[in-house]
């Protein structure tokens, strides 16, 4: 779902760069939503590509697509992009779903462990 | 919590972070209808709306209830834009008249559209320009004429004029677009060939000429920070049938013209068709910015000047800048409006101005309606120069801008490591007047207005006029001669804000108040929209209008915007304007000041619309071409809206 919510906010931000009714035509702001949006789409692709990761770089990513998603949200905001922000909401409840199905999984390791 | 108290919340609650952004970012972009077949109350057939510049529409189709449905009804490119070097400005507004929507365009072009879908009817070609002269490529639209009496079966008995930066009108015939053979050399009138006095350059006819009868009024730009010595501003009678030169007008008195320069009238101008008499807002003299070589009086100057249509004559006049030192030009064509007060119907005029005020005067006469005080400013400071003891001052009705300039932003000051309150503390800064000096002053209000070039618009039925207004202070430090010689050789300009004021004592370096990261130094809000009741002189309301947008983040409602245009007014009670930096245009409910729909177009709309019917549809159209001063977004577009069926 965040590398889903990531490719509409990098799509969104390439029509915005390119349209002038979007008011949004040549700006700066887009583009750094569009880069903000291309590294969430590596950190999630790397959360879903590389299953043996380290506790440092599994924390590194989670942090960073959170920071990334409230960054690119408020970004939003201040566009008046309500595509944007929508987009942003979507990779929210993906990053709420990685992180709780991540906690439930661990927590199934440590119970087979004390099993 | 408001949407606009929303944003200011958040801004204030990231604090610190919101600056690491702006720092972070920052380094990546360092009615008088004389023809036609409407009904006269319909057309919008001058720059002003009509020739009152009252900018004014009795049509009611649209309302502030419905409004909010308006929609594109079409649009067109003219293909007249261009950005870098020879960037074009465009301010013009579309004419409706004789069934058709006319337009000038920066490049000199005039286009005849169909009103109701913006197809092409015709296109004439003055060229024009190569984007070197004084005012390169930039202009303000067109005039129109029409015949009182005209010839039968003969053309040219309704004509549309554009100048250009050659000092070349141009007439052409309202329905086929082809030169008209009468008007000077086949359809171009040399006006250039008249203005020979200390002519540094072409005079640069940007603003459409006033009509009355068949007599067109012609002012024109000129350049007046480079030389001392400039052309004397004067103001052209010619008949617009032939072009013939039927009067002149000079406002600078011809025992000055060797000391100075310009004066000269590039904004609007606006006629009594009662009367006869035309309103000119008069310019400051040249070097704009060190007058010890002018200090004899010239009362024309930065003054509004009521002349006789047809002769020049002048009937009255009142100065409104005494020896103007700050470019505080006369900058928009006073509104005509008939004032009811005190059981009696006064002929009126309302001359806004760059330092803010609204001032009110008998249009016959010249008296103020409201009185005018004569406040003293201080003295200069520097060698050669006599700042003027006292300046017009008018507290009714109140000045859409305060006497001094908002505190330094707190916000751009952190950021900038206490840059923004440094710099206030090194210059000079006495609120208004303060004249400008070696080591650097704060002019408030400063060129960029108060009022810009648009003015205000006015509902005759009630009296109510409504203004947008700037609040922009800068830096005026004069550099002596010898310093500028040295540091900037013969250039006349700089891109540091440098103009030499060649031959006079001291150059000019103009600044903006912006920290290091390019944010104003100055507490927000940066532009207003303001309503009065012109019957008593009361501010009925005044809102921040308008939105900054830097890098495509819009910033607080609550802020504002610098604006550069003018709005128009329904008789249904609303305001439509664009003029803002966020390149939306925008109605607003004139009783509440409050934004009822607003629509992104290409660029920043500077120019004010036009409102017409026709065929029964009532439509708001703008030619949306940008302003660099405001944004580097430029535009050739032209959009009408209206409701759909």
């Amino acid at each position: 779902m965040i590398v889903l919510a990531s490719l509409i906010a990098m799509v969104i931000c390439l029509y915005d760069y390119y349209t002038p009714e979007t008011g949004l035509i040549g700006t700066g702001g887009v583009v750094l939503v569009a880069v903000a949006g291309l590294l969430m789409f590596l950190a999630s692709l790397t959360l879903k590509l590389v299953p043996n990761r380290s506790c440092f770089l599994q924390g590194f990513l989670v942090v960073s697509i959170l920071l990334d998603i409230i960054g690119s949200s408020v970004a939003g905001y201040f566009l008046e992009s309500p595509v944007i922000m929508a987009a942003e909401a979507l990779a929210l409840v993906g990053w709420l779903m990685n992180v709780i199905g991540d906690a439930a999984d661990r927590s199934v390791e440590i119970d087979d462990v004390e099993d | 919590m408001s949407k606009t108290n929303k944003k200011a919340f958040i801004l204030g609650a990231l604090g610190l972070a919101a600056a690491a952004a702006v720092v972070t970012l920052s380094p990546m972009q360092r009615a008088t209808a004389q023809g036609g077949d409407n009904d006269p109350a319909q057309v919008w057939d001058a720059f002003g709306g009509n020739q009152q510049a009252q900018k004014f529409s009795t049509a009611t189709q649209i309302t502030p209830d419905n409004v909010a449905n308006l929609k594109k009804a079409w649009d067109m490119h003219t293909g007249d834009v261009s950005s870098g070097a020879h960037s074009t400005t465009w301010g013009a507004t579309p004419l409706f008249v004789n069934d058709t929507v006319y337009t000038g365009t920066p490049k000199y072009n005039i286009f005849a559209l169909e009103p109701d879908t913006g197809k092409l009817k015709w296109k004439y070609s003055a060229n024009g320009s190569n984007g070197d002269e004084n005012q390169g490529l930039k202009n303000r639209g067109v005039a129109y004429w029409a015949a009182s009496a005209p010839a039968a079966g003969q053309p040219c008995q309704k004509m549309v004029y554009i100048g250009n930066m050659q000092g070349e009108l141009h007439g052409v015939d309202a329905d086929t677009g082809k030169p008209c053979a009468g008007f000077g050399k086949n359809g171009v009138l040399d006006v250039n060939a008249w203005a020979t006095k200390n002519s540094k350059w072409k005079i640069g006819l940007i603003q459409p000429p006033a009509v009355y009868k068949d007599t067109l009024i012609l002012g024109w730009a000129g350049n007046d920070w480079v030389y001392k010595t400039e052309n004397p501003g004067t103001v052209y009678g010619i008949d617009a049938r032939t072009g013939a030169l039927k009067w002149t007008f000079n406002i600078i008195p011809e025992d000055m013209m060797d000391q100075t320069g310009t004066a000269n009238v590039w904004a609007g101008i606006s006629v009594d068709p009662e009367t006869g008499l035309a309103f000119l807002p008069t310019s400051s003299p040249s070097p704009n910015y060190y007058g010890g070589d002018r200090l004899k009086e010239m009362p024309y100057a930065t003054a509004t000047v009521a002349v006789k249509a047809e002769t020049g004559e002048v009937v009255w006049s009142h100065q409104l800048t005494h020896h103007d030192i700050w470019d505080v030009d006369i900058n928009s064509a006073p509104t005509l409006v008939d004032i009811k007060k005190d059981g009696q119907t006064i002929p009126a005029l309302i001359q806004a101005t760059k330092q803010g005020f609204l001032f009110v005067f008998n249009r016959n006469t010249g008296e103020p309606v409201y009185p005018i005080e004569e406040r003293p400013y201080p003295a200069s400071d520097v060698p050669g120069e006599v700042a003027a003891k006292t300046q017009p001052y008018l507290p009714v009705p109140e000045p859409v801008i305060a006497d001094h300039m908002p505190p330094v932003s707190k916000l751009a000051d952190f950021v900038s490591f206490g840059e923004c309150s440094r710099w206030k503390a090194r210059i000079r800064d006495e609120g208004r007047y303060t004249p400008p000096s070696i080591r650097g002053s704060i002019s408030w209000p400063a060129t960029l207005g108060g009022v810009e070039w648009g003015g205000g618009a006015l509902d005759p039925t009630t009296n109510t006029y409504v203004v947008n207004s700037n609040v922009v202070p800068q830096i005026y430090t004069l550099v002596p001669r010898a310093d500028a010689d040295k540091k900037y050789g013969t250039a006349l300009r700089a891109r540091d804000g440098y103009a030499a004021q060649q031959g006079s004592a001291y150059g000019f370096k103009l600044e903006n108040f912006l920290n290091m990261w390019g944010m104003p130094c100055w507490a927000p809000p940066y532009g207003n929209l303001s309503s009065y009741d012109m019957n008593t002189g009361k501010l009925n309301w005044k809102k921040p209008f308008g939105a900054v947008q830097k890098w495509g983040f819009y910033m607080p409602d609550s802020w504002g915007s610098i604006t550069i245009g003018a709005p128009a007014v329904t008789k249904s009670g609303l305001i439509f304007i664009g003029a803002s930096m966020d390149s939306r245009v925008r109605a607003i409910d004139m009783k509440s000041g409050n934004v009822l729909w607003k629509q992104i177009v290409d660029s920043p709309a500077v120019a004010q619309p036009a409102i017409y019917t026709y065929k029964g549809k009532q439509y708001v159209a703008f030619a949306v071409g940008g302003n660099g001063i405001l944004t580097p977004r430029l535009s050739d577009q032209v959009v009408a809206f209206s409701l759909p069926n």
